[in-house]
């Protein structure tokens, strides 16, 4: 009779652990977030300091490194990777630019990656309001790109995704663990 | 018997000493003015960047869309996605010590919550064109402004009104649980979806057409 007593106690602490939002949705474990090219854009916006139009945007969720070890690990090589948790990550132009020769039309895009030692492989797939890489068709692709990698210098836990500025673009800079990619996009 | 007695006691003294950690909280970490502007644990060691304490999510319409497109390939497109940071109570109440009455909030935190109609929606009589827009509201005692603005990709402080498209007045209702985390998702109604609400206790909703 105590044991189921215990019992119950124990699934009553974990259902309103899990259900601490009532029905409605908790935060999620890989929280999403969302960048800007030009970086900052919204801040920049609001405070009259444009200096060069919106050029793009990724949302996506950050799984965290959690002490796993993550490329060769979690993420398989060779293996189409999601860049992300939870709902396909999405890249949006607001203009139309260029992966290597390979014109990109403004819009929203999902993007994929396949990781390998010491290449990505970056995908960018028509494909929207997709969850994961678990629907993925090839015959989407907009564009595949092969990017060289480089180590961080330090641990990078939650997996991050900024622009910065190049000399004939912007770079998208992914980075996860050790590892950071870097994609070139030009106008 | 000994020993589930023992861990029944565990479990009480547990709940007990989170219930204590919660109410410690007296002193907010965050406000609702900026929270990517305050420190957060992780920004030393995430150069790129940082983890925000107010995490953005998104719901569709219809609900889970991204999932139902994977076990239904042929689903119609999506009608309508919020993307929205989630600010959260921290020991603190929503009303005086979050958000006042007859002040305006931007309805999340940090970039403007945004509001992609993949088609033509109507509220409340008025037509909306398919499109990205804002939101923001004013928030009263009983009822909420809901006010639709096309002043996107910005930050959620300092609402331009002179790019207001609509407002919308809409009842706030009081819930009997008390949530965490500033929630948005979209109900299915007759005529097509309520954009929930709810925060604290109070609980809006803007019924939209398809």
């Amino acid at each position: 009779m105590k044991k189921a007593f215990v019992f119950l106690i124990v699934f009553q602490s974990i259902f309103t652990c899990l259900l601490g939002q009532g029905n409605l949705p908790p935060v999620d474990k890989s929280p999403m977030d969302m960048s800007y090219y030009p970086a900052n854009y919204p801040v920049l916006k609001i405070n009259d300091k444009i200096t060069e139009p919106l050029a793009a945007r990724v949302v996506y969720s950050r799984p965290q490194k959690a002490g796993r070890p993550i490329f060769g690990g979690l993420v398989k090589y060779g293996e189409l990777w999601r860049v992300g948790a939870n709902e396909a990550t999405e890249i949006e132009f607001f203009k139309n630019v260029h992966v290597g020769a390979k014109k990109i039309n403004k819009g929203r895009y999902s993007l994929y990656a396949i990781a390998n030692e010491t290449s990505w492989t970056i995908i960018i797939n028509k494909e929207t309001d997709t969850w994961g890489s678990f629907k993925y068709d090839a015959k989407k692709d907009v564009v595949r790109k092969e990017v060289t990698i480089q180590k961080t210098d330090v641990v990078v836990e939650s997996l991050a995704m900024a622009f910065e500025k190049s000399i004939s673009g912007f770079n998208l800079v992914i980075a996860w663990d050790n590892v950071k990619a870097i994609v070139p996009f030009n106008f | 018997m000994r020993i589930s007695s023992v861990l029944f006691v565990c479990l009480l003294l547990l709940s007990c000493s989170d219930k204590k950690k919660e109410n410690k909280v007296t002193t907010p970490v965050v406000n609702k003015e900026d929270s990517s502007a305050k420190p957060t644990p992780e920004k030393s060691i995430n150069s790129y960047s940082p983890i925000d304490i107010s995490p953005m999510d998104m719901s569709y319409f219809p609900a889970d869309y991204p999932k139902l497109k994977m076990s239904t390939p042929s689903i119609k497109p999506a009608m309508a996605r919020v993307v929205y940071s989630r600010p959260h109570l921290q020991g603190r109440q929503l009303f005086n010590d979050v958000l006042k009455y007859g002040e305006a909030w931007r309805l999340g935190a940090n970039e403007a919550t945004e509001l992609d109609l993949y088609t033509d929606a109507t509220i409340q009589g008025k037509k909306i064109k398919e499109g990205r827009y804002i939101l923001y509201c004013i928030p009263d005692r009983d009822k909420w402004t809901i006010v639709l603005n096309s002043n996107i990709d910005s930050w959620g402080l300092h609402p331009n009104s002179l790019k207001d498209i609509a407002q919308f007045t809409v009842p706030a209702a009081m819930t009997s649980n008390a949530i965490e985390y500033f929630t948005m998702i979209f109900q299915p109604t007759a005529t097509g979806a309520d954009l929930l609400m709810a925060w604290d206790n109070v609980e809006v909703r803007l019924p939209l057409s398809f």
